[in-house]
């Protein structure tokens, strides 16, 4: 059964036939929130039968849409947080990529400013390295951008999109060794972007975004996950109830291979850790369960089928 | 735009395009535009050196006690009717600053009452509420500091007679950083 990442969005009456709907067919729910009248849901959901969710929600007003970033959690790596990039274009763009499915956090770097000066420390690193994707907002200038990027870039191994003011040839040719995706002509800006032309652009960051996860999709492919992010979810809700209790909007945040578990690491490890998926296969069994980084949550690294020979 | 002048220099021509945008996106929220008539900057990050130069238009004059309210003394009291409500926070603030609380009373939104001596009151017309000059500096440097990339942490910045200039940079600046000022100011057309 292949899942694919949609959305649904339709009014708040009776939306919970489609959530049951959903369930029912053997998808996964990975978010729901309701704005006002509307409830917008974000899930995993058999191919096939996108068609029956479509047909059904109809009369409740509902609309499906592919939502490819669904069940992803991107960085999106400002160079700080003061007034020069912040809202605009940080945020716009990481509000644009959440719109698109993903969950997206904003790392503004302490000292990510500057041609010289620029650095990266070992928390941010760290904490970059959680994600599935960072995307680098970098300024207006080839210079400065060729300069301070190699710095910037020192030990992160997830894949980076860079956003800069250059176009992308130029990108392309300043940045040595190669990321894995580039958008040029979005440097710094401190304007709202609502123009159709920079609406584009967003869309353009969406599609490579898209992109760069695909390829990291086909390559978890050829070796698969012992277990689906999104299933462990289920489990995890499952049998650790504190998870109820957690005020997050997504108190556990879905990742391509892992998942974000918003749970001190201290007190719940051993519970995540034990928490049986199957036939007495437990989490600890198919997964790595680490401290994250960031705050005091737990992070949970699915192992390849290769490293367990189990798939559940 | 509506400057008499406005010219960005760069050697990175994308970026020199990307600043003019910026430069013009953030003077108008700041509601800087009606006030600069020239405007150059020059930008290298080669160097790296941000140096804006500029020219203001003609400020209006400092906002008086007398031009925002009628004043009536009779002894002892003085009340202010007041005109116009935009300074009334500020006028109050100095009010109480000189005068103290408890003897400026406001009965009403248009009227501030006073018990005050003749030496006291005397001149109370010519009291300068708020001075537009004042807060333009503080304003004008503030949006240039935001214009300037974030690194430039180096600055130096002066306003005075009309005429403004704020040299940024990541490095020490140069000690002859002012011929180069005047240089901008002679494309202008202007002097320092």
């Amino acid at each position: 059964m292949i899942l694919v990442p949609i959305t649904y969005k339709g009014g708040i009456y009776r939306h919970d036939e489609v959530v049951d709907l959903i369930e029912d067919l053997g998808g996964y729910i990975i978010q729901k929130h309701a704005i006002a009248g509307e409830i917008v849901i974000q899930a995993l959901v058999p191919r096939d039968d996108i068609e029956l969710i479509r047909r059904v929600g109809k009369p409740l007003m509902g609309d499906v849409t592919p939502a490819p970033l669904v069940g992803t959690e991107i960085a999106v790596v400002s160079m700080s947080l003061e007034i020069h990039h912040l809202p605009h274009a940080s945020c716009d763009i990481a509000e644009y990529i959440r719109r698109n499915g993903a969950k997206t956090n904003m790392v503004g770097l302490a000292r990510g400013f500057g041609k010289r000066v620029a650095q990266l420390n070992d928390e941010e690193r760290d904490v970059i390295n959680e994600h599935d994707l960072a995307i680098y907002m970098l300024g207006n200038f080839g210079t400065c951008i060729e300069q301070k990027f190699p710095v910037l870039r020192r030990g992160i191994d997830i894949p980076i999109v860079v956003c800069g003011g250059p176009d992308k040839e130029t990108l392309q040719k300043i940045i040595d060794p190669p990321v894995d995706g580039y958008v040029g002509n979005v440097g710094r800006f401190m304007h709202r972007t609502k123009e159709a032309e920079e609406l584009t652009k967003l869309d353009e960051i969406v599609a490579e975004v898209t992109s760069v996860l695909d390829h990291r999709r086909e390559e978890i492919a050829k070796d698969p996950l012992s277990v689906s992010p999104a299933r462990l979810m289920e489990v995890i809700e499952e049998q650790v109830p504190d998870i109820g209790d957690v005020t997050s909007p997504t108190p556990i945040t879905v990742q391509i291979a892992g998942l974000r578990v918003k749970l001190p690491y201290d007190t719940f490890a051993d519970q995540v850790k034990a928490a049986g998926i199957e036939g007495g296969i437990t989490v600890g069994d198919v997964a790595d369960v680490l401290p994250s980084r960031m705050r005091d949550y737990i992070l949970v690294r699915i192992k390849p089928f290769s490293e367990t020979n189990i798939v559940v | 735009m509506a400057f008499d002048y406005f010219e960005v220099e760069c050697p990175e021509q994308v970026g020199g395009e990307y600043y003019r945008r910026l430069a013009g996106v953030v003077l108008l929220d700041h509601d800087l535009v009606k006030v600069i008539s020239k405007l150059h900057i020059l930008i290298d990050p080669r160097v790296p050196i941000f140096v804006a130069t500029g020219v203001t238009r003609k400020l209006p004059p400092p906002v008086k006690v007398g031009d925002i309210a009628a004043v009536n003394i009779q002894g002892e009291k003085v009340v202010l009717s007041i005109g116009d409500e935009t300074h009334l926070a500020a006028l109050l603030r100095l009010l109480w600053d000189r005068f103290g609380k408890e003897r400026v009373d406001q009965p009403d939104r248009f009227t501030v009452l006073m018990q005050l001596t003749p030496g006291e009151s005397e001149g109370i017309e010519e009291i300068v509420v708020t001075d537009p000059s004042e807060t333009l500096y503080k304003d004008l440097i503030y949006a240039l500091q935001t214009i300037a990339p974030e690194g430039f942490k180096v600055r130096r910045q002066y306003y005075g007679q009309g005429r403004f200039y704020f040299v940024a940079s990541e490095n020490t600046l140069p000690d002859d950083i002012l011929t180069l000022v005047r240089e901008k100011f002679a494309l202008m057309g202007e002097s320092l």
